[in-house]
């Protein structure tokens, strides 16, 4: 594993590849009363790229992250535009065929780990269930892989840790091994809602450590979701700030960051630079401000 | 609250029944048109305008004595419910807050009475303490008052560790500021659910106690009494049971509705439902383009 | 600086009986002064909601001293609690604004509470309620809802007043604008900022250093329930001396990306899970 992760920007792909995951004014809404809640998000992720979105709740973040997955709110839908995953235009899509999807094309981790977990089964046995079903390992081959896959998130003791239960081990872990089931079947696309909010600044560092490694290790391409600008920006070569629905800002990170035009977007930027640790940190990352 | 209750017709339904019965109960032995225990010849006669639901086997008034009867039925329905809720609630409550050793006390002695069958129960004392239905529905009362203990103290755990009770804790409140100010209006919508059910369960006991002949003496009519000697001339009048029976149900019933409305509005979730059955009312009423306007600004 | 108005010293809490009798802190010393606001770091289990449980009375302390006020603490009981607590010397603001206002009360109703149980008559209650909900820019026009009617960053601002109205000398904080969206979490803070000049002492705790690094005077951090690191604000960012500290401030994310390279955290995490 690399760890040259520190500057996504360098490792940006050539942009001839076709994406695999691709929004086009997406819009979304309840097609009964025509309400709509989503006004329109367009983002194109190739292999290797990360794209951040950032929101606060009820800015339409998740809702978009659930129409790309297929599994919107059963009174909401797309109402115009097109999602396309791996070439595949989505409304085309059976239930059959959006099953086969997931989990092997585009999967997703969520805010609270503990809940996507059955708290009365061994974790391990968990992920493997993703191996037996998606990629057709046997009982042995499938433990077997799973072990390897809760090593690959940095789990120490990945045999221990196969053979307990959720409660046993912490959110960090938790969400270590939920990212490792949502790797399970090699997907393309990881989408990652919030998937640090709940945890501590340490642990919530090591994730995103993690996220930037399989990103090195597999091209895989990542959507990451948050309310935090900063957290999106250790990240994402590209942002997207979402507000009431509506896209507000949209470009390269140190666009968005150094030459922000909403002001929705400079409140976020000011909030940091006023009350976070960049006044105290700011002198020790001269480099990188020359960057911009 | 009751407010809240009666802006739904379910709820008006069922207090409407409620209050029609109690009044059937109040002025009942008045209304009668005959006396109820005056026997006569004409036994067992049908439907007529001098006997409206007909007579019985010793040919007495059968509306005069459902009328006579609905008092003693109510009363005893009453009393048990009561008796459950100033035995159960009041401990339920306490249980959280007078330290360990009440606590596991009371537990167990709700547990113990859950565990016993309370028909029988009722039956046993009054052949111990003599033919009464007061001390039977007393006993009664006893025994269902686990259900209040329980619903009232599970209600005050959840109210109990909340912030907002810390925070008042914090400012120096007492256990009896933090009961009277935040328990109380928490405990209230369960324990009002459970007394709704219970007047309900208490009917069916007083009913079956009386149907069985115990608690009242022989001449004395209870809906219970009436139904079961109507069943034994059933070949004679065959729909002579229905009166009462229909009665009993009725009452049951209306005890339930109300219990299911006001476990439907009450809490935050019964404020907004509520507000919402208000807001779509009002968008019915006003013109079809406010109609939609107005549904689109509650999303 | 004045006398402090919260003296923590060498303070002990363990938790649970017996065999499972586990210690949540560990020797900790504290000292907060008048207009001070000190910030509490620490990760999930830290014990730093332990450290402000035991100041306010709601967990015994097993060893150590505490002197809020001038008035030593420590062996206090329930009713000597009770008077304390009924002075309005210290009060408490919750992370979760929804849950920490009863939501069948109005907000007047919630407001006025700790005056009504420090016996101030109603009437005096609500003009004061009024001053306070002022403080925190909210109109006197929320006094009527319930808590469900007003938005979450409102909430919070409540919880803040309702914390002010007794004049208290020291007010902690328990992760205060971790639930709230941006705009609301600039608002809070700002509204602390400007309580600095009225003589409260603030301890504001959270998880995560970035939040409370603008504005706290002083940083203290916990880890595994002892305090690591105290020190002023840029002192410990800078210079952070314990290697958990360092950790904190090499993962707290900036729009810069982080403080430290991906190299000097994971060296720093070897040496911490040693």
């Amino acid at each position: 594993m690399t760890l040259l992760s520190e500057k996504p920007a360098a490792v940006r792909p050539a942009p001839t590849v076709d994406p695999v995951l691709s929004l086009r004014d997406v819009r979304i809404g309840n097609p009964h009363t025509g309400a709509e809640i989503v006004h329109g998000v367009s983002l194109e992720l190739t292999p290797g790229k990360v794209v951040g979105v950032v929101g606060e709740s009820g800015s339409g973040k998740t809702l978009t992250c659930r129409a790309a997955l297929g599994i919107l709110p059963a009174n909401l839908a797309v109402t115009s535009g097109s999602i396309e995953i791996a070439g595949a235009d989505i409304s085309t899509l059976g239930s059959r065929e959006w099953t086969a999807l997931r989990g092997s094309t585009i999967s997703a981790v969520f805010q609270d780990p503990a809940s996507y977990l059955n708290p009365s089964i061994q974790v391990g046995p968990q992920v493997a269930e993703v191996l037996r079903v998606k990629k057709g390992l046997k009982r042995r081959e499938a433990r077997h892989r799973a072990i390897e896959l809760l090593q690959a998130v940095h789990l120490r003791q990945p045999e221990l840790v196969y053979s307990q239960y959720p409660h046993e081990l912490s959110g960090g872990m938790l969400q270590r091994i939920l990212i490792a089931a949502a790797c399970a079947a090699d997907p393309q696309v990881l989408i990652a809602d919030e998937a640090t909010t709940a945890l501590d600044v340490t642990v919530q560092a090591e994730i995103l450590d993690l996220l930037a490694d399989l990103r090195d290790s597999t091209g895989l391409a990542l959507v990451v979701v948050s309310h935090d600008l900063a957290v999106v920006a250790q990240l994402c070569e590209e942002v997207l700030v979402m507000r009431d629905g509506a896209v507000v800002e949209h470009g390269p990170t140190s666009q968005v960051l150094y030459r922000p035009e909403h002001d929705y977007t400079r409140l976020l930027i000011d909030e940091h630079e006023q009350y976070g640790l960049h006044r105290f940190v700011k002198g020790k990352n001269v480099p990188e401000e020359q960057a911009s | 609250m009751v407010r809240r209750v009666l802006s739904l017709p379910s709820g008006r339904i069922a207090v409407g029944l409620l209050v029609l019965i109690a009044l059937l109960a109040a002025l009942g032995p008045v209304l009668a048109p005959q006396d109820p225990l005056a026997t006569s010849d004409n036994t067992l006669a049908s439907v007529s305008w001098s006997h409206w639901l007909g007579t019985d086997y010793l040919g007495r008034d059968t509306f005069s004595r459902l009328l006579d009867g609905s008092r003693v039925s109510v009363l005893a329905s009453l009393e048990v419910a009561l008796v459950a809720l100033g035995v159960g609630a009041v401990p339920g409550i306490l249980s959280v807050y007078l330290g360990r050793v009440f606590e596991w006390g009371t537990l167990r002695l709700a547990d113990t009475l859950v565990a016993l069958p309370f028909l029988l129960f009722a039956v046993a004392v009054t052949a111990l303490l003599g033919n009464g239905l007061t001390q039977a529905m007393l006993v009664t009362g006893v025994l269902v008052s686990p259900l209040f203990y329980r619903v009232s103290r599970a209600a005050t755990l959840a109210v109990a560790r909340s912030q907002y009770v810390e925070a008042a804790i914090i400012s120096g409140a007492s256990v009896g500021w933090v009961v009277r100010r935040h328990v109380w209006a928490k405990v209230l919508p369960p324990i009002a659910i459970a007394l709704a059910q219970t007047i309900g369960v208490g009917f069916i006991i007083v009913s079956s106690l009386t149907f069985l002949g115990i608690g009242v003496q022989p001449p004395a009519p209870t809906w219970g009494g009436l139904l079961a000697s109507d069943l034994g001339y059933l070949d004679y009048q065959p729909w002579a049971p229905l009166a009462p029976a229909i009665l009993i149900m009725l009452t049951v019933w209306a005890s339930n509705l109300l219990a299911d409305t006001i476990r439907d509005v009450s809490g935050e979730a019964g404020r907004a439902f509520v507000t919402h059955r208000r807001d779509v009312r009002s968008a019915h009423d006003a013109s079809d383009q406010n109609a939609t306007a107005h549904s689109g600004g509650a999303r | 600086m004045t006398a402090p108005v919260l003296q923590v010293s060498d303070l002990d809490v363990h938790y649970g009986l017996r065999r499972r009798r586990r210690q949540a802190l560990q020797g900790v010393s504290l000292d907060v002064s008048a207009g001070e606001t000190v910030g509490l770091i620490g990760e999930t289990g830290s014990g730093k909601s332990t450290l402000a449980r035991a100041v306010l009375g709601l967990v015994p302390s097993s060893g150590g001293r505490i002197v809020i006020d001038g008035e030593d603490v420590s062996g206090y009981r329930e009713r000597q609690w009770r008077r304390l607590r009924r002075r309005g010397v210290v009060q408490y603001v919750f992370q979760d604004p929804l849950r920490s206002l009863d939501p069948d009360l109005t907000i007047e109703d919630s407001l006025v509470e700790p005056l009504l149980i420090q016996g101030v008559s109603r009437r005096e209650a609500v003009a004061r309620a009024r001053t306070f909900l002022d403080r925190v820019h909210l109109s006197a026009d929320l006094l009527p809802k319930v808590p469900g009617e007003i938005s979450g960053g409102q909430r919070q601002r409540v919880a803040v007043a309702r914390a002010l109205v007794t004049e208290p000398r020291l007010i902690v904080l328990d992760e205060p604008v971790s639930a709230l969206d941006s705009a609301n979490r600039v608002q809070v803070l700002e509204i602390l900022k400007e309580l600095r000049g009225s003589g409260v002492a603030l301890v504001f705790i959270s998880h995560d250093l970035g939040s409370v690094a603008g504005i706290a005077d002083r940083i203290a951090v916990l880890y595994q329930g002892e305090l690591v690191e105290v020190g002023a604000a840029a002192a410990v960012i800078n210079e952070p001396d314990h290697p958990y500290t360092r950790l904190l401030v090499s993962s707290a994310p900036t729009l810069r990306a982080a403080s430290a390279t991906r190299a000097e955290r994971e060296e720093l995490r070897a040496l911490l899970s040693v």
